[in-house]
């Protein structure tokens, strides 16, 4: 930064012993944050990768589950050869049987009572399926959530980043005596010049976001 | 025959995920960590299209728009910006690489299928 204006550079052999003690403080914490962080962004990586892995591996019975669901819904249509039109397929196949004046009492009885096992038949058929096809259905919009939020970790991780590279920098500037280093609102200009999500510059203006820090217009937009 | 993706991002995560939905949909996928890895990958075999992220060590993904959009067999391969970065002047950027969608993460599969599907017809 050529143009930036400095520090007024300190003589460390002028500098105030308190100067020199906050000077090696820095010196030595700064690389000990920087590692930490570092740390945290690559353990996070790992462990939201092996959940991916893990996922992934779930994801085809989550999509087969999806599938036979939809093979039920289909099987249970009202259509004649589905299972719900079964009962009024019988009973209009049936009907001129019963209606015959001469189908005995017992024969037509014996009938009516097939046709009302048929019905309690369905309906049991159709309570199981119905709750299937819901849950398979929550699931599935449970599994984008899910999706969404392993995505935190891409953000955090960005927002990790930048600080590690601006504690690296702040080594620098003391372990150089501040020579050469920006005044801190180049240096705050340079830091705000990086960021790429909303939140970071809302943070950087100390101002409150009121959410949980995502970029609300997430519409795809299209050229 | 599927359509093939190629997926660009630095966080291997990220890409697990883009993955994940693309395949979900029937897509194949092709991943790289950065925009020359990607350039590299461009070398004569069938890519439909490609959904990059911006920030990216070696090549971001802005001069990988403007890199493909420069080799004759990829300059109609629609490019989707798949990046954090929301702010208007980004997006401006993005457009004038070359780039014919954006959208912001964290995104949704259904979202991103839907736009893949538009893309790639």
């Amino acid at each position: 930064m050529p143009n930036s204006p400095m520090i007024q550079s300190n003589d460390p052999a002028h500098s105030s012993p308190a100067s020199q003690s906050l000077t090696e403080l820095c010196l030595g914490v700064l690389p000990v944050w920087e590692r930490h962080l570092a740390t945290s962004r690559s353990q996070s990586e790992v462990a939201v990768t092996q959940m991916l892995k893990a996922f992934a591996d779930i994801g085809p019975h989550i999509d087969l589950a999806e599938r036979q669901s939809e093979q039920i819904t289909e099987a249970l249509s009202q259509c004649d050869a589905g299972v719900s039109g079964l009962t009024r397929a019988c009973e209009r196949v049936l009907a001129p049987v019963l209606a015959d004046p001469l189908l005995p009492a017992a024969a037509g009885a014996a009938m009516g009572e097939v046709l009302v096992m048929v019905r309690r038949a369905v309906d049991a058929l159709e309570n199981i399926a119905k709750p299937f096809a819901h849950e398979t259905q929550m699931v599935a919009e449970q599994v984008d959530r899910m999706y969404m939020g392993f995505q935190y970790q891409d953000r955090i991780s960005q927002m990790m980043a930048l600080i590690e590279g601006d504690i690296a920098r702040l080594y620098e500037a003391f372990a150089s005596d501040g020579v050469g280093a920006p005044a801190l609102s180049d240096w705050l200009v340079r830091l705000e010049s990086q960021y790429a999500m909303t939140e970071q510059h809302q943070d950087h203006q100390a101002k409150d976001s009121g959410d949980s820090g995502n970029d609300s217009n997430n519409e795809t937009t299209f050229f | 025959m599927a359509k093939t993706i190629l997926v660009i991002d630095d966080s291997a995560s990220l890409r697990q995920v883009v993955r994940m939905a693309l395949t979900g949909a029937g897509y194949d996928v092709l991943e790289a960590g950065d925009g020359k890895a990607a350039l590299a990958m461009l070398d004569g075999r069938q890519v439909n299209m490609a959904v990059c992220d911006i920030n990216m060590p070696v090549m971001n993904g802005i001069e990988f728009v403007k890199a493909a959009k420069q080799l004759p067999a990829y300059k109609f391969m629609p490019i989707l910006m798949l990046t954090t970065e929301s702010q208007d002047s980004k997006k401006e950027e993005g457009k004038a690489a070359g780039a014919k969608a954006w959208m912001v993460k964290p995104f949704s599969p259904t979202q991103l299928v839907s736009a893949v599907a538009k893309l790639c017809t």
